[in-house]
């Protein structure tokens, strides 16, 4: 950086101005109310060097490539379940396996277009992933504006700098867009502006030129999808990246009483009429209780040893780790497969000795709902809190984009968490996010 | 041109009506007051009322957020600020002079979408809104009949660019009302409000 860091530092609110001026904000429910809240945003970014990058995108693209492999074979062989090397309930009693998806082979043969992998440093340096989100993973948008907005707000923090451009977000989402698309427009499927990403959507649609819709906009004829202008003429749909989770999708094929969903539309997909963005079914391979399995399923599928390494887990489901969770449950950290945004997360230490007692009863009676983690010491990142530099957890979401082969984008969703003493990052318990630099030499 | 959906088209159409009230319903604000007084608050900044400047420039607001894509989000920033400002004056001890910034940002709105929009029909639809808006306001609020003709006229010229729906005898009908010497204000509104038709 050319700047030093009180000059960086001093333009922050004029950085953050900007954001409030282009409603740069997510929605959060309070009380059973709907919330628009600026997302705060710090100066500093995160740094991470030509070489670190190299290995993260080395072993992303690994990563990604193991986990759409993984759900090809799901849905069709099951390999991996007849040779033993994950035992099926894992997989059939998830809640994010969908069994019409069986037999189903999306356009282009790709699963996961856009993943969201949540890595944690700890402080020995090493990278941990924490997660995989295959679903519908969100954030991308964040860093990309603020980028924008930083080099708008503070000029000189960019002179002379090797920082990767990471602007290119959109190029990226399109060219996945139009490698899959079955033939007419691409469109982003959004529930509504009562959604917490609802920025990222519209963003994301201006940027890209997909159109933005709701269901009302889209119909199903003749087993094509189609969009409807406001003079009553159909428009061929070829790819819909659509940001409703599965169950809300088909009120036809999956919840009945799904008002944001389009009925047929996962008839046609299955006929390969229109490309879905990301595929209905991923949850299967990006449940927390998969995730122990993803360094097994790199050795089997690439024959690779894997250059990521997860948080040390344990499955409570297998009586050697039910043994071990329960002998050093208070130096673990225990999370709910079915929760996420940093809920049903629980650290054992910080229990009353009769809530842990009923925890550990739970534990023993939904061994398949936990899995148990090493609490990983993350290293702090600094923050620009009143004047002054403060060190806060935080993590870094990386986005691998699949098309004819995987992308790593040159950035990622840093966030961090404003309390001191808390582990949880997620903006909607109060975190923030700042821009990740990748060096480019 | 860019395809549209029927209800994005209304949206822009709400977006162009609303914030012409905004702006009108300051200007005759700035008009009247020589100080201001409770009845002006309430006016502009009583958010339980539907018809308050400020719960005009919120519908505003909730059309904007949701055409962004159609607009760009430079063109909606200034909705967002115009927001900002509508805030601040509610706060302010001379509330006129934050009304004016709500006014400039309506304006720059108006002007970025002229500019930037490239879709005529996006554009368009914005500134029916707007026109339909302002015959309404100025028939309600006893604008001269000069005043009247000219925004019927410039309402007449925006329409067929549009693409929207609306009934040419209506809008034969409106522009036979406003030619008359003494104008039928309740007649113009009637007309005016029935002349376009979202399916």
């Amino acid at each position: 950086m050319a700047l030093t860091e009180e000059e960086l530092c001093s333009q922050a609110g004029s950085v953050n101005e900007q954001l409030a001026r282009y409603g740069v904000k997510f929605g959060i429910y309070k009380n059973g109310e709907f919330h628009e809240q600026l997302f705060p945003f710090d100066v500093i970014p995160r740094v991470i060097g030509h070489e670190e990058f190299s290995y993260l995108e080395r072993g992303l693209k690994q990563r990604v490539t193991a986990l759409n492999e993984f759900l090809r074979d799901i849905y069709s062989d099951r390999k991996i379940i007849a040779d033993g090397v994950i035992a099926e309930e894992f997989i059939y009693s998830g809640s994010g396996y969908i069994a019409q998806c069986d037999g189903v082979s999306p356009p282009g043969g790709i699963y996961s277009h856009i993943s969201g992998i949540d890595l944690v440093q700890g402080k020995n340096g090493s990278w941990y992933v924490l997660e995989d989100n295959l679903r519908i993973p969100s954030g991308a948008s964040y860093p990309m504006i603020a980028r924008e907005l930083c080099m708008r707000s503070i000029p000189g923090a960019f002179t002379g700098s090797s920082t990767e451009d990471n602007r290119n977000y959109p190029e990226l989402l399109r060219h996945v867009m139009d490698y899959v698309n079955t033939g007419g427009h691409s469109v982003i499927l959004t529930p509504g502006r009562f959604n917490a990403a609802y920025f990222e959507h519209s963003y994301f649609a201006e940027r890209t030129g997909a159109r933005l819709v709701t269901c009302e906009d889209l119909t199903v004829e003749n087993d094509k999808l189609y969009f409807i202008d406001y003079s009553g003429k159909k428009e061929q749909v070829g790819a819909v990246y659509r940001r409703i989770s599965d169950e809300y999708l088909d009120p036809v094929n999956f919840n009945r009483q799904s008002l944001i969903g389009i009925p047929h539309i996962f008839d046609i997909y299955r006929k390969g009429n229109v490309a879905l963005i990301n595929s209905p079914g991923n949850g299967a391979a990006d449940d927390k209780g998969i995730y122990y399995f993803v360094p097994r399923m790199v050795k089997y599928y690439l024959g690779e040893e894997p250059i990521l390494q997860n948080a040390p887990t344990y499955l409570p489901y297998y009586d050697a780790d039910m043994s071990y969770v329960l002998e050093h449950f208070d130096s673990l950290v225990i999370k709910d497969v079915a929760e996420a945004g940093g809920y049903g997360v629980v650290f054992g230490s910080k229990l009353s000795s009769g809530e842990k007692e009923n925890f550990k009863a739970m534990l023993r009676s939904e061994p398949r709902r936990f899995i148990a983690q090493e609490v990983i010491d993350f290293r702090d990142i600094d923050i620009y809190e009143d004047g002054q530099r403060v060190p806060r957890k935080a993590d870094l979401r990386a986005f691998v984009l699949m098309s004819d082969e995987p992308v790593v984008w040159k950035s990622g969703l840093t966030r961090f968490s404003r309390n001191p003493d808390s582990f949880i990052v997620n903006s909607s318990q109060g975190g923030g996010f700042k821009d990740t630099w990748i060096l480019s030499e | 041109m860019a395809i549209l959906s029927c209800g994005n088209s209304e949206r822009l159409f709400w977006l162009g009506r609303y914030s012409e009230r905004v702006y009108t319903g300051i200007r005759t604000l700035q008009a009247q007051s020589g100080t201001w007084s409770s009845q002006a608050g309430r006016t502009c900044f009583d958010d339980s009322n539907p018809e308050s400047l400020c719960s005009s420039l919120m519908r505003a607001y909730d059309n904007a957020i949701v055409l962004r894509d159609e607009i760009g989000s430079e063109t909606f920033s200034y909705i967002q600020m115009a927001v900002y400002c509508m805030n601040s004056a509610k706060r302010s001890p001379a509330p006129l002079l934050q009304l004016q910034k709500v006014n400039d940002n309506i304006a720059a709105f108006w002007g970025m979408a002229d500019d930037v929009i490239s879709d005529e029909h996006v554009r368009g639809i914005i500134k029916l809104g707007k026109r339909i808006e302002r015959v309404d306001l100025y028939a309600r609020n006893n604008a001269g009949n000069d005043d009247i003709r000219r925004e019927v006229m410039r309402l007449t010229y925006r329409i067929e660019k549009t693409g929207l729906h609306y009934s040419p005898e209506t809008l034969s009908a409106l522009n036979e009302l406003a030619e008359e010497r003494d104008i039928n204000r309740h007649e113009i509104i009637r007309k005016v409000e029935s002349l376009i038709s979202f399916s």
